[in-house]
């Protein structure tokens, strides 16, 4: 039967409560955890059975619930669903072969929580007010030209594009930069995406020191006191899905 | 309208988890690793994920602010 990996974790001299957790914790199909040790650092793993089930969205979550739980009493390295082995043998390999990057990732993200942030505003109504804002500012470059020739309207359309949306990026820019500064206190490992869609103008990731975590909260809380126009959706603490980086062939 | 909000922030902290598990972390390749192949349920993750938080916010549950979606 294949063997579904979940986690590889920092076991160091605590095997008999790594034993006794994994005993209290059902993996999915309702199937028994194990562990695969090698020096200091253990994979936990289940069998699975592939052919005979289908693959669906509450896998994925029962998955995810037990690295959450795993989370809670050490430290991890998720793996992505759907990692299966032929073998305790093949664990086995791989945890000897790429100790070293494991032990690294695993230094990295110790005693930290990732949290996620998007940060949504209402686009129509945003923009409108940036581009009423800009609109002065258009009919001054209107001015410069003489004639109402088919040239020049599509010339001043553009420039009125440009404008408008050189004036949101600037306004998108400063919000990010105020958020940034604010949570850079806190001194986090981020991740920033912006503008992902439209209406989400920041999607973020941030690792921190777990003592952090109350203060980070107080942060957000106090930019949104700052920002009602802002929508701040935090979640976590996670598990460091995101600040693993490692791809192993 | 209260429900609906907390309806939704469930929605998009599943849709978190899942977007977790299914696209970050430790990716294991090579032969002695067989996949499950599920490309349709990865693609389904990301995308809901970024369309539900856009749909709250397009269905103005925004008036009611969403409190820290603390799991």
């Amino acid at each position: 039967m294949d063997k579904i990996i979940y986690a590889i974790l920092i076991s160091n001299d605590r095997q008999d409560e790594l034993t006794r957790l994994l005993s209290g914790i059902r993996g999915i199909s309702d199937s028994n955890l194990f562990n695969i040790t090698y020096n200091d650092i253990s994979v936990v793993a289940s069998d699975f059975s592939s052919n005979k089930i289908i693959v669906d969205k509450e896998f994925a979550i029962d998955y995810a619930r037990v690295i959450e739980d795993l989370a809670q009493h050490f430290t991890l390295l998720p793996v992505r669903f759907g990692t299966l082995m032929e073998s305790p043998d093949a664990i086995n390999e791989i945890l000897i072969k790429y100790y070293d990057e494991f032990k690294q990732n695993l230094q990295k993200v110790e005693n930290k929580y990732e949290f996620s942030l998007k940060v949504l505003w209402d686009y129509e109504k945003c923009s409108g007010k940036i581009r009423l804002k800009t609109e002065s500012e258009d009919q001054n470059a209107a001015k410069l030209f003489h004639n109402n020739s088919v040239s020049t309207e599509y010339l001043l359309k553009k420039i009125k594009e440009h404008r408008f949306e050189s004036a949101l990026l600037e306004h998108v820019e400063q919000l990010i930069g105020e958020i940034s500064t604010r949570l850079a206190q806190l001194n986090p490992i981020h991740k920033f995406q912006k503008m992902v869609t439209p209406n989400i103008i920041l999607d973020a990731v941030f690792l921190l020191e777990k003592h952090k975590k109350d203060e980070f909260i107080q942060a957000i809380d106090h930019l949104k006191s700052q920002h009602d126009d802002l929508n701040f959706l935090l979640t976590g603490p996670w598990p460091p899905y995101n600040f693993v980086e490692i791809t192993l062939k | 309208m209260q429900e609906n909000v907390i309806d939704q922030s469930k929605d998009i902290t599943i849709l978190e988890i899942l977007d977790r598990v299914l696209n970050k972390g430790v990716v294991l390749t090579g032969d002695i690793v067989i996949s499950v192949a599920d490309i349709d349920l990865v693609y389904l993750g990301v995308k809901l994920l970024l369309s539900s938080v856009e749909t709250m916010q397009k269905n103005k549950l925004n008036t009611v602010k969403p409190s820290l979606q603390i799991k």
